[in-house]
């Protein structure tokens, strides 16, 4: 195969990913999608393997294909017929929770099948007990419409069935099914690029040009592994709680095996499957575990259907990062976020050049409804926070940045925030000091203020108390969040998790996020930096 | 007075552009930018093509002085005033990541720091009623720590001053009383009257930081200009593609921020114009590669693809601003080898060392040496000669490569071009897809020295059958801004849920922005029959972010019966054109009013060019599909009738390759058309 065809074929087939996303982002109904970027979409080949994908969330990394996959396990290769698009949100298939929907569809070039067009995106509701998602659901069916592998299209027609199941479960309708037919146009956009790319070059070209793509970065992963040195790596830390039980703390251990050119994660030394709704299925665990290891290992190599083939994860079934039916996913990714993080720290020791010491570490989530006085209609509000991260040999861990697993999630501008909503932002500030010590010190957390302008439902959901950010080298840890209703009044409480709480107009909610670990020494920082944070007052001392 | 005159000063040259009203001549010339004291350069470049300033009717300008600051971030030290609990928004910048993979994310740092910002004390609610009165005495205090510490400007940016700019205009009062003349003083609701404090924030810093700089130059421009006696106003290219004048652009500084780039897009409307007749409403993609460059923009229906935001530096600002999309690097782009496959770019070889050709010590083939080796750029004629081109280094740098990769060194240096073609090709693909339009719809308008010698490739790939290289390759965007319009937008923040829509508040608003346009107009000196206001309203479905601006009839038409269905309509229709579908029965939102003044000036026909030189041909061997060809070169100015490729056209600054199975001609407008079969 001619490395210049190659070269073109592949480049087309990132491109048509782009474009698939550039579809997505740009025709979502809800900010969930557009503004957090919380999807991703995949370009696969026939037998399951990524050709090309643009992620908006790092956590969707390299699963998609397990969709298509169970659907074709399920029902057999002659299940795919051209015009089809299939919904699936399974949350022991996908990984995630069920607001998480995959829509997929076969690509047919000449009546034969050539790949899939997949997307995944988060729907602001999917008929949960509480609007959005709750955070003490203790099982599956508390968390809304559940749906397994069904057509959602079929030759090229909408399936009104299934819409009508859709609509009639879900709380905000009009907005779910624009999302629906924005990820439908991201398929068909992925068809009509394939479809385009095969017409050029011929599909035995492109198989030809794919084989050599996927051995090429295999090559290249196998190059950067081999780099580390063989060994057994541990890193251990805890879950605060599952959200129900809040004194029992949730380990997760994480060992990963370097032998010459692969690497084998052991992930079935955690605490099983939770009350709570702290589960995922091990898809997700297995895409958490590429994430950690594409932060660290490889973040330099294009991501195709060779990324991972060196890299093995074993899950436990029934376990937290393997759950079985019907536990709870809700919150899939809080022990997610945490497991990446304890990839780079068993790591870090082999990988001084890349790792950095750990971040504020979860999405510190804010969460309010109720009836909105002035218009009397029925809002949710539901925010995540910025946070401090790590410290590397040679800087300093950024300041008030969104957490790992939140990839391009901007805060909500205050005037939006009181413009949609009753409540207003006292205050929205850096919380100095809370980074840790160290050569390289982590960055701080952030101090937001709320004012309630109406009675409302609070629900909070702030994790990494038991197991703050830790240090590297000798550095510091960074504080852990703290959460105060009504601070420095009477009756005023400190939370950190809690569903569905009853507050009242003029309540405050002082929310504080953690800071990041430092790195190396504090006594062998700079006169200059000390100086520098002083000045700036990001330090207390 | 029969001389209207553009110039268009960049970071190497200024290039000067010049028409004249009797005999429909049109010259263009370039002369070295002096950055010590840039007037030297611009009457260096003007004394090329007018005698006498006196003689000049009109002039514009495009400038980088602000750009330039902002980039060496050597602008002015300012001190920014915030709400009371809100100083830190600036610092946390929405907190977001543009990279996923890097644990190592810092954001751009910020052009005050931490220690520079102050709060004022006051509040006002989501509609722009106060709730806590303004405290005078900490904008005092601002103004007392500005003066001592002698900072040069004062950014003020208050929440809500959008709905309700009264507490930011009673700071103004103060500061600018207690700062006088000396100080800058700029407040978030004049550089941006829309919502998200971040982003308002970020204007008025740039504008606060980037102002004096722009300010000072601009004055300097037109005192030298008046010395020397010109007798028009010096007209200042905006980031938005219109014009205004210096006057105007001293108050409103970061207008100009990327004032020279935009010239080429402005270029590509006026060419569509041209090419498409008036009214047309012509589709262009318009591209600008240099030798580390490629700038791609779009027009659409005849106007120039304008965002009301943009990010520069990483750092957002909300203005009118020409959408221009970087991409890749053009020239320079280096090929390697990773694990046996064939990479380019987005790596950059710069300036220094360079391409292996540029004979400065680069050794790794770069997308100019491929296209040495395959002789398509004349090393004789490169950069009008000015430059000698090593093709021996080039040639041995796509040797050594093909050596890595086992491959015909001719064959590797038409893949580089190849795999360089297919990418600007994509990413153009991918631009054009945001719109919701396939850009087979377009022609491909090429320019900078390098464009023409790719675009015939690059609109292959795309579909595209027609590739324009207007004259001046190298000196459109100059031309650009000499057919550009002026122009002045306003806005007016104006969130509704279609449930609480007063249509006749909101045609009444409207009727308020086009009074205001039409004296800012006039204040900019276009006569009453050259005047236009456009409206416009941003609308999208409720719980939907992202907007689409819909445009108005004019200003009555929301006062009339049945509006809200016609705008709903006119939404969808706009909905499905852009995104494939729409909701029609969904509920809409309205969020910003949009008014824009335009004021055009006479235009007449070009003359052609002068009549043809002697055709001074030579024959070179360059390949095209792994083949030799033995292929003509020859000189623009000469170029008449058809020419069928393979065919090679030199100028002074660009060099435009026909590659075989394409025809070029030369249309009245003395632009080389290329048609491009599929």
């Amino acid at each position: 195969m001619d490395p210049v065809t190659t070269e073109i074929i592949r480049c087309a087939l990132l491109q048509a990913a782009e474009d698939m996303n550039t579809t997505l982002i740009r025709s979502s109904y809800t900010p969930v999608i557009y503004e957090a970027k919380d999807c991703a979409v995949a370009l696969l080949d026939r037998d399951h393997n990524v050709l090309g994908q643009s992620s908006g969330l790092p956590i969707f990394l390299g699963n998609l294909e397990v969709c298509t996959r169970e659907t074709e396990r399920r029902y057999g290769r002659e299940v795919w017929e051209e015009g089809d698009v299939w919904v699936l949100n399974d949350s022991y298939i996908g990984g995630t929770h069920l607001n998480d929907v995959t829509v997929y569809g076969p690509i047919f070039v000449d009546g034969e099948l050539a790949g899939f067009a997949a997307s995944r995106a988060h729907w602001l509701d999917v008929g949960s007990k509480d609007p959005g998602g709750s955070m003490d659901s203790t099982s599956i069916f508390q968390e809304g419409l559940r749906m397994g592998p069904v057509k959602v299209y079929a030759g090229g027609e909408p399936c009104r069935d299934l819409h009508e199941v859709i609509a009639g479960n879900v709380r905000f309708p009009h907005a779910t099914l624009g999302d629906l037919r924005a990820q439908v146009s991201c398929a068909m956009t992925g068809q009509r690029r394939l479809k385009e790319i095969v017409a050029r070059w011929g599909l035995e070209t492109v198989l030809a040009a794919r084989d050599e793509i996927f051995a090429q970065t295999e090559r290249m992963e196998r190059t950067a592994i081999a780099a580390i040195p063989d060994g057994i790596y541990q890193a251990s830390g805890h879950l605060d709680n599952d959200g129900i039980d809040l004194d029992v703390p949730l380990p997760v251990n994480v060992t990963i095996a370097v032998a010459g050119e692969s690497m084998h994660v052991d992930l079935t030394d955690c605490a099983d499957q939770a009350t709570g709704p702290v589960n995922c299925g091990a898809a997700q665990a297995v895409a958490a575990v590429r994430v950690g290891y594409k932060l660290l290992v490889s973040s330099d190599v294009p991501l195709n259907g060779g990324s991972f083939r060196p890299l093995t994860v074993e899950t436990r079934p029934g376990s937290m990062l393997a759950a079985e039916s019907p536990a709870a996913c809700q919150y899939y990714y809080s022990h997610l976020g945490l497991l990446i993080d304890l990839v780079v720290r068993a790591l870090a020791p082999v990988l001084p050049e890349k790792a950095a010491a750990a971040s504020y570490g979860d999405s510190m989530i804010v969460q309010f409804t109720g009836t909105d006085p002035r218009t009397g209609k029925v809002y949710v509000s539901q925010e995540a926070t910025v946070g401090g991260w790590g410290a590397w040999e040679g800087g300093d861990g950024e300041d008030c940045l969104i957490n790992n697993v939140n990839g391009a999630l901007r805060d909500m501008p205050i005037e939006v925030l009181e413009t949609l909503f009753p409540v207003r932002v006292r205050r929205y500030e850096v919380r100095p000091g809370t980074g840790g010590a160290g050569q390289w010190r982590g960055g701080n957390g952030v101090v937001r203020e709320y004012e309630f302008c109406g009675d409302t439902s609070l629900s909070l959901w702030f994790e990494r108390s038991v197991t703050p950010a830790w240090g590297l080298a000798g550095g510091g840890a960074g504080a852990p969040p703290r959460v105060t209703l009504n601070p420095g009044r009477r009756g005023s409480r400190e939370l950190l998790k809690v569903n569905a709480l009853p507050v009242r107009a003029g309540d405050v909610l002082r929310c504080e996020t953690g800071g990041g670990g430092g790195y190396g020494p504090a006594e062998r920082r700079s006169a200059e930096a000390t100086a520098a944070d002083l000045a700036r007052g990001m330090t207390t001392g | 007075m029969s001389y209207r005159v553009a110039m268009d000063i960049g970071g190497t040259f200024t290039d000067v552009v010049c028409y004249d009203e009797r005999t429909g001549a049109v010259t263009a010339s370039k002369a070295p930018t002096t950055p010590g004291d840039l007037a030297e350069g611009v009457f260096a470049a003007l004394g090329r093509v007018v005698d006498d300033p006196a003689e000049i009717s009109f002039f514009v300008h495009g400038t980088t002085q602000g750009l330039n600051a902002l980039l060496e971030r050597k602008g002015a030290r300012v001190l920014l005033l915030a709400s009371e609990g809100g100083g830190d928004v600036y610092q946390i910048a929405r907190g977001n990541r543009d990279r996923m993979f890097d644990l190592r994310y810092r954001k751009p740092v910020p052009l005050v720091p931490r220690q520079d910002v102050m709060e004022a004390g006051g509040r006002l609610d989501y509609l722009g009623r106060e709730f806590v009165p303004l405290d005078e005495a900490s904008v005092r205090a601002a103004a007392r720590r500005a003066r001592e510490e002698g900072f040069d400007a004062v950014a003020v940016c208050l929440l809500f001053a959008y709905a309700n700019p009264a507490h930011e205009a009673r700071a103004g009062e103060i500061l600018r009383e207690e700062l006088g003349e000396g100080v800058l003083v700029v407040l978030s609701h004049e550089v941006a009257r829309e919502w998200r404090e971040y982003e308002r924030t970020s204007s008025a810093v740039l504008e606060a930081y980037t102002g004096p700089v722009v300010r000072r130059y601009l004055a300097r421009v037109e005192r030298r200009f008046a010395e020397r006696g010109l007798a028009v106003p010096v007209h200042v290219m905006q980031s938005s593609g219109g014009l205004v004048n210096a006057s105007y652009a001293m108050r409103r500084p970061l207008q100009t921020l990327l004032s020279g780039p935009v010239g080429g897009t402005m270029g590509g409307v006026a060419a569509t114009r041209l090419l498409r007749g008036e009214g047309a409403r012509g589709n262009a993609i318009c591209i600008d590669m240099g030798g580390t460059s490629f700038d791609v923009s779009l027009v659409v229906n005849g106007r120039p693809d304008v965002s009301a935001e943009a990010r520069i530096e990483g750092y957002p600002v909300l203005m009118p601003i020409v959408n221009l999309h970087t991409i890749g690097a053009g020239g320079g782009s280096i090929a390697y080898a990773e694990a046996g496959a064939l990479r380019v770019g987005p790596e950059s070889a710069g300036a220094v060392p360079g391409p292996a050709c540029y004979g400065r010590g680069g050794t790794r083939p770069t997308v100019t040496d491929a296209n040495v080796a395959l002789g398509r750029v004349d090393p004789a004629w490169f950069a009008g000669g000015l430059m000698e081109l090593d093709a021996e280094a080039a040639g041995e740098a796509v040797a050594t490569l093909a050596g890595e990769l086992d491959l015909d060194p001719l064959l590797l240096a038409e893949g580089i071009c190849d795999v360089a073609n297919a990418k600007m090709a994509q990413a153009i693909r991918t631009l054009t897809v945001e719109h919701g339009i396939e850009p087979r719809e377009f022609a491909l308008v090429a320019f900078g020295g390098a464009g023409p010698m790719h675009a015939a490739f690059i609109a292959r790939e795309l579909g595209i059958s027609e590739v324009v290289v207007p004259r001046f390759p190298g000196a459109f965007s100059a031309w650009g801004m000499l057919e550009a319009d002026v122009r002045r937008d306003l806005t007016h923040p104006y969130f509704r849920p279609q449930d609480t829509l007063n249509r006749h508040d909101m045609s009444r608003n409207f009727g308020l922005l086009e009074e205001e346009a039409l004296t800012a107009l006039s204040a900019q000196g276009v006569p009453e029959d050259r005047r236009r206001v456009e409206h416009a309203v941003d609308m999208r479905y409720e719980g939907q972010d992202y907007t689409l601006t819909i445009p108005l009839r004019d200003a009555a038409e929301p006062a009339e019966p049945g509006f809200l269905e016609t705008i709903a309509a006119r939404y969808a229709e706009a909905h499905t054109a852009r995104y494939g579908h729409a909701t029609p029965e969904a509920p809409v939102e309205f969020v910003m009013l949009r008014s824009t003044g335009f004021g055009s000036f006479p235009r007449t026909a070009a003359a052609p060019a002068q009549a043809p030189e002697e055709r001074a041909e030579r024959v070179r061997d360059v390949i095209f599909d792994g083949a030799v060809h033995s292929t003509p070169v020859l000189r623009r100015a000469g170029l008449d009738g058809e020419l069928a490729g393979p065919a090679i056209v030199v100028e002074e600054t660009a060099t435009t390759v026909i590659p075989p199975g394409c025809v070029a001609t030369v249309d009245p407008n003395g632009f080389l058309i290329v048609k491009v079969n599929p």
